[in-house]
């Protein structure tokens, strides 16, 4: 074991940190870092130096244009994760997540409402069958006996499922009766203690808040390859987790060609939790894999022989969650495990646990995580043992006595503020020993001859922290190759050092960027929409493991990567060796497009996530530096509407800014195939709806109001027809409303049309300097405007009041005549509780006279409409009312044209808005007119 | 009910948000997706900074596939970030800039050091707080290119720079200034003193060589002589100062420059720091007993150091028991180490030790003390029938010296032994029938080391 015999000056300082200062962008960047002279300086004449970093390494090119799956999709379909938005308010405010205090508005109210609804019987059971004889809820009349004992609740019960139809409506107000009733019942209704059970809801919040910002529980990453034993064979074993709940352990036989491909079928054993963590190590020939739940930690033993099959050796379990297992490669069937109440083991399947250390304290200051690390040196019995502010090596034999620092968070390593230590790795097949320790912010190669002191540290500036490292040795002088992966964003980065033998360590060659899963996604064929976002979706998981393997085949040289997903699927990329490499490369660059034409200005959406992942909920924003301008324009309640819907988007670790790389080869474009088709089988369950808005008019009127005077008519004879042949087309129902014409986006033109007139005109006036007398004049325009729509309004009533049965009349006469002249679309359907969209839409060239079609709205204000539907006459005033609201209560827009949603949904608020613009006006009047 | 109940979670909600200040959460470097939204609308509007992000997202990403030409496309759009650079962060646009330009330059450069050059000297005045900084990465630059005389100008017009009140940053950077320049120094006295050699062997002087060559070394010794006395890694410097004082008889500042590297417990525990020393040492002369002394320590800090084949010979040459005893100490504790598992020179060395312990069948106390502490994990580490047969295909005279130890210390029926044993008989290897021999002869011995022997045979 040789130590270079001159290392890199660097000072050594001790204690915490010194200087403050946050992560920087680019620091990783153009730093040279030391140089040191390299020949013995005494006899020669010239010197030459080295560089820390920036030295040539070698040059490793993706075969692929993204990852391509090497395992069918994990069977299964994916429960989706826990978003921010599940258990957020209105997400995290930046700012102050920026400035390091962590303040996030936890949706309280909704998970503790959830627990109501979900569990109504143990929230109110007992005091529910205690109260029921006392509590009436039909729609009669109590009587006189029975009212000293009995309240009638059915007007609360309509207000309760009115405020529940209205959840998320803007204007929604607290009824006075509930805050009276609820007022009363605060204190005796629950049976559930509430403070007791908000402590535990809000506890679990603030955890699983904690674990959306970060979740170390997969650190270390569960998948291996185990190589064949000898290294001229080509197939290879990987482990990995699989299953619904990722509770199935798979040894999958793969055979390395082109494409590496499975071959055979799996060794499979079913575990009882979740699998976190797989790590392997090859002793003596033979591999034993340790996998890792929550509470259990498994050993198995594979033999060397490929045909073998894996045997199951121990098992053990632990009270508190286990964070760390570690296999030795030293000894055979010895392992690492350390548990999150501060305890490190070493397990030998032979003699059982010996318990090293277990100390629930942080080591060199306190941090509040129970994460612990532990891993293998140098020496067999000496084990590394680390938690979030740095590693120690205790030795086995006396772990209280003999143990030293190996890195601390602090000056020591000129650590920066907040900087922690996410994974350390023994990289014994590098040099026996060196380790490697991974910040959030850096990456760390440590030597145990030399504690303390970083023989290489550099900033990595990868987005998420890394969890998952692989090392692939280069022998005889070659390069190591460091794979880093983090979790949340995909994030892989390959590095490379040399030395630490004979020389000091260095870092060669840039760092490179891998593809990530969600890469592919570009690559794979159009997709349907609800598809498309299953994808996305499916892709864009988290990271869950890391592997990877050198395979030589006809003189080329190339690296596999393979990839795990918390989804359960394995993609795997190839990288070759290009040997020699021309000083300027420049044919990757012209490849790329100029920024000009670069998908930036295609996908502002998809570029704005790239963007530190920021979501854009503004009308419009226009950023500039003044060729790069990202302009996202987003209407506000399009926002609002889509805001769940764009967050659960998987958002793409980096920019998606690829430059124009060839698509994927036939091979991969085969696989991407393949995989599409296994996956849209497997997850057969259609993608998550998103809940909007609705505003229900089922409890406008109660049933027996909305029962038709009459029997079923020929009209819903027919329409039933055709809701029978829809069905058995399985086509639309809206088709049989408007067969012939696109006519629910017609409605929206003319107002569109006005909106983006008036802003030109607008924007005309003030280029030109007369803004103000423009404004003033629109003023007074819209001033007059509403006067005499309001006047009309009043003018109307006023005639609707006076001649209620005239009109009654003549509508009654057309409905008639208009049955007769068999257009049955004519007379206003009845208005089914489910389905107002049926109403036919103003404007549209039905098969009626303008006359036969009045305006939803008009049919609905029409008076002898609503006696027609058995509304008493006290009423009507209030419905109309009602309405008349509603139409002047949406002065802005709500909607982008086309939003289909929004229309089947919110008609009246829509059918009032073109009441508003002056295209409606003459509409309104026109059945009195003809009167 | 309803209304109750958000009542009673608003306040909660308060209440959550006052606790979750209390749940210290980890310094990320960027949040996870899907957490950061604006808080207010009106915030972002017109962002700059935020474009500045993305860009820079965009150009790191381009350099991290080594697509330099579009990193630089990005680049140019970067510069205007200069233009309001307002910001109080740790790391401003000036810097980013110089970092992301000198990196694309060195990766993607036409015209060389003549391009890189000039974008170093705009950088430094744009710059002006990382000046320092950005000093001594050009001349590490230059170094790496072998211009070693431009960066020598470099460094003497970075050391005369002055600008503000000095941060501890600039403290440490002007330190290291200086002393590069005094590494360069001592290289161009080594070039004189080489010239001066050759032509003294001429019987020719050059006084103004000479005279040139002692100003080098006062130059150099004052500035190398100041950043050794700073608690760091001082390799380079620490051996050229060393250097210089030798040449010019100074041996006693060079010692107790190299003790002071070496056993000032503010500095890292370097082992190079003992090498430096104990090869100092041994260039003086010096004692048998300071040099173990000096390894002594070096092997308390570092057992797995190459040079304790060196010190395990050094002690077996001894007529000391007790060095004879640290001896074995050291050539086991050597081998504990997964390096040195395959290291033919420390095995024979035990082994050598090992055979002449049974052969005198004294102080086979220290075997079994060694052993006692190693019989739970050595025999998987070292003597696996796995081994045996890699070792004997690999290694031939490996497999031999560890056939010997293990047949010592775990007697003839070992799995390594019979194995390497039997093969060696079976190739007809003289020395292998050799090694059964005294294996077989010796047995008792192993018994006595694994404590067998107490009760079944007697001593």
């Amino acid at each position: 074991m040789e130590f270079p015999d001159t290392l890199f000056p660097s000072y050594f300082g001790a204690g915490s940190l010194r200087e403050v200062w946050g992560p920087a962008p680019a620091s990783g960047w153009g730093e040279r870092g030391q140089v040191l002279g390299a020949g013995p300086g005494r006899r020669q004449c010239r010197t030459a130096f080295v560089p820390r970093r920036g030295r040539t390494g070698e040059s490793w090119e993706p075969a692929e244009a993204a990852a391509v799956p090497v395992l069918p999709p994990n069977a299964g379909c994916w429960i989706p994760m826990l978003t921010p938005q599940d258990i957020l308010c209105h997400g995290i405010l930046r700012k102050k997540l920026r400035a390091g205090k962590f303040r996030a508005a936890l949706d309280f109210t909704r998970q503790l409402s959830h627990f109501f609804v979900d569990h109504p019987e143990d929230a109110f059971g007992s005091l529910g069958q205690l109260l029921h004889k006392n509590f009436f809820l039909g729609d009669s009349k109590l009587t006189r006996t029975a009212r000293d004992t009995t309240i009638r609740m059915t007007a609360l019960m309509e207000e309760i499922e009115r405020l529940e139809a209205r959840r998320g409506c803007t204007q929604e107000h607290l009824v006075p009766r509930l805050r009276w009733f609820s007022h009363i019942c605060r204190d005796w209704l629950f049976e559930v203690p509430l403070g007791v059970l908000g402590d535990y809801v809000h506890e679990e919040l603030l955890l699983q808040c904690a674990d959306l910002l970060f979740n170390d529980s997969p650190t270390g990453g569960a998948l291996a390859w185990l190589p064949p034993e000898d290294a001229g064979a080509r197939t290879g074993r990987l482990v990995y987790p699989g299953g619904q709940a990722m509770n199935h352990l798979y040894f999958q036989d793969v055979v390395l060609e082109e494409l590496p491909r499975a071959w055979g079928s799996p060794a499979q054993f079913e575990l009882n939790g979740r699998i976190r963590q797989v790590a392997a190590a090859r002793v003596d020939g033979e591999d034993f894999i340790g996998v890792r739940s929550d509470y259990h930690c498994g050993v198995w033993r594979v033999p060397g022989r490929i045909v073998a099959a894996p045997t199951p050796l121990q098992v053990i379990r632990t009270s508190v969650p286990a964070s760390c297992l570690t296999v030795s490669p030293h000894l055979p069937g010895e392992l690492a495990v350390c548990t999150q109440s501060g305890a490190v083991y070493l397990w030998s399947v032979e003699t059982g646990l010996q318990r090293l250390r277990r100390d629930p304290q942080t080591m060199f200051f306190r941090d509040h995580s129970p994460w612990r690390w532990s891993d293998f040196t140098a020496h067999p019995r000496v084990l590394s043992y680390a938690d979030r502010t740095g590693l120690q090596c205790l030795d086995a034999r006396a772990p209280e006595r003999c143990h030293f620092d190996l890195f601390k968070v602090g000056e020591e390593a000129d650590c920066q503020q907040g900087e922690r230590v996410m994974l350390p790795m023994y990289l014994g097949r590098a040099h026996p020993s060196h380790h490697l320790v991974t910040t959030q912010f850096s990456v760390y190669v440590m030597d145990e001859r030399l504690p303390l002191v970083p023989m290489l540290k550099w900033v990595h500036m990868m987005k998420a922290p890394p969890l998952f490292a692989h090392l692939t040795p280069g022998e005889s002088g070659r390069s190591h190759k460091v794979l880093l992966g983090a979790s949340s964003t995909q994030e892989l980065l390959l590095l490379q050092y040399q030395g630490g033998s004979r020389s000091a360590c260095q870092l060669v060659g840039p760092p490179q960027k891998l593809h990530s899963i969600a890469g592919c996604l570009q690559h794979l064929p159009m997709q349907l929409p609800h598809c498309h976002h299953l994808l996305q979706q499916r892709l864009g998981a988290p990271a869950a493991g890391l592997a990877a393997t050198l395979q030589n085949d006809r003189s080329q040289e190339s690296l596999l990567v393979f990839q795990l997903s918390e989804a359960g699927d394995v993609f795997c990329q190839r990288l070759t060796h290009k040997m020699a490499q021309p000083p300027a490369r420049t044919s990757v660059d012209e490849a790329v497009a100029a920024p000009g034409s670069s998908p930036l200005f295609e996908d502002p959406a998809s570029s704005s996530l790239g963007s530190g992942s920021e979501e854009e909920e503004e009308e419009e924003q226009t950023f500039y530096l003044s060729n790069v301008e990202v302009i996202s324009n987003d209407e506000e309640d399009a926002g609002t509407l889509a805001a769940p819907e764009e967050a659960e988007l998987p958002q793409e670790p980096y920019a998606s800014l690829q430059p124009a790389l060839a698509g994927p080869s036939p091979g991969a474009a085969l696989r991407y195939r393949r995989w599409l088709k296994a996956l849209f089988k497997v997850c057969r369950e259609p993608p998550r709806h998103y809940w909007l808005p609705i505003l229900s008019q089922k409890r406008l009127f109660i049933r027996k109001e909305l029962q038709s005077p009459v029997g079923p008519s020929a009209l819903h004879g027919q329409v039933r027809q055709q809701l029978r042949q829809a069905m058995r087309e399985k086509g639309r129902i809206q088709r049989w409303d408007t067969p012939d014409a696109l006519t629910p986006t017609l409605t929206q033109h003319p107002e569109l049309a006005e909106g983006v007139d008036t802003l030109s005109t607008r924007l005309t006036a003030a280029w030109s300097g007369d803004w103000v007398p423009w404004w003033e004049e629109r003023m007074s325009f819209t001033m007059a405007q509403r006067r005499r729509a309001l006047r009309e309004r009043r003018r109307q009533q006023k005639r609707a009041r006076s001649r209620c049965s005239l009109s009654a009349s003549f509508t009654s006469s057309v409905t008639y005549q208009s049955e007769l002249s068999e257009l049955s679309d004519a007379a206003p359907p009845p208005l089914s509780p489910g389905r107002p969209p049926m109403l036919p839409e103003e404007g549209s060239p039905l098969r009626g006279s303008p006359l036969a079609s009045p305006a939803p709205d008009e049919a609905l204000l029409s008076s002898q409409s609503l006696r027609s539907r058995g509304i008493p006459k006290e009423r009507r005033k209030t419905l109309r009312d009602y309405l008349a609201v509603w139409a002047e209560g949406h002065p802005e827009p709500p909607e982008p044209p086309g939003s289909q949603a929004s229309q089947l949904c919110i008609p009246s608020s829509q059918s009032s808005q073109s009441q508003l613009s002056s295209a409606s006006q003459p509409r309104r009047k026109r059945p009195r007119m003809g009167f | 009910m309803d209304s109750c109940l958000q009542e009673e979670a608003a306040a909660k909600s308060r209440a959550g948000q006052a606790g979750s200040d209390a749940l210290p959460t980890l310094r990320l470097p960027c949040l996870p997706p899907g957490l950061c939204r604006p808080a207010s609308s009106h915030e972002h509007k017109l962002n700059f900074q935020k474009s500045k992000e993305m860009c820079l997202n965009y150009i790191q990403d381009a350099m991290l596939q080594k697509q330099w030409k579009r990193a630089v496309e990005f680049l140019t759009f970067y510069i205007e970030a200069l233009e309001k650079d307002f910001s109080r962060e740790y790391m401003g646009p000036s810097e980013i800039i110089w970092r992301i330009g000198s990196e694309i330059l060195w990766h993607h450069s036409h015209n060389g050091m003549k391009e890189f050059n000039s974008f170093i000297e705009q950088m430094k005045t744009l710059a002006i707080k990382r000046y320092l900084k950005v000093c001594l990465e050009h001349v590490f630059h230059l170094l790496c290119n072998g211009l070693i005389d431009e960066a020598y100008q470099t460094l003497s017009l970075a050391e005369s720079w002055r600008h503000g009140e000095q941060t501890s940053v600039q403290d440490k950077e002007m330190k290291l200034i200086e002393a590069y320049r005094g590494l360069l120094d001592y290289y161009s006295w080594a070039k004189q003193k080489h010239i001066l050699l050759e032509h003294g062997q001429d019987g020719f002087e050059d006084l103004s060589v000479e005279q040139e060559m002692h100003s080098c070394f006062r130059k150099a010794a004052v500035n190398l002589k100041e950043i050794i006395k700073i608690p760091g890694v001082w390799d380079p410097f620490v051996k050229c100062y060393v250097d210089l004082l030798e040449f010019y008889g100074d041996h006693d500042e060079a010692r107790q420059v190299l003790n002071e590297y070496a056993y000032n417990s503010k500095f890292p525990a370097n082992p190079n720091a003992h090498v430096y020393l104990y090869q100092f040492l041994k260039r003086q002369g010096e004692s048998k007993k300071s040099l173990i002394s000096a390894l002594k320590i070096l092997h308390d800090s570092v057992p797995s150091h190459e040079l304790m084949i060196d010190f395990n010979t050094m002690l077996q040459k001894s007529k000391k028991r007790k060095k004879h005893r640290l001896g074995l100490e050291v050539i086991f504790a050597a081998l504990d180490y997964a390096g040195w598992k395959e290291n033919v020179k420390a095995w024979s060395c035990l082994a050598k030790q090992l055979k002449q312990i049974v052969i005198s069948e004294k102080h086979l106390d220290w075997i079994k003390q060694e052993w006692n502490s190693r019989r739970d994990w050595w025999p998987a580490f070292h003597f696996s029938r796995y081994l045996a047969k890699r070792n004997w295909q690999e290694n031939e005279s490996l497999s031999y010296e560890k056939a010997l130890v293990a047949g010592i210390l775990l007697g003839k029926d070992c799995k390594y032994f019979k194995y390497v044993s039997h093969q060696g008989c079976k190739a007809q290897v003289k020395r292998f029938r050799m090694l059964k021999k005294f294996v077989n002869k010796h047995n008792p011995v192993y018994l006595r080391i694994s404590g067998l022997s107490d009760s079944s045979v007697p001593p």
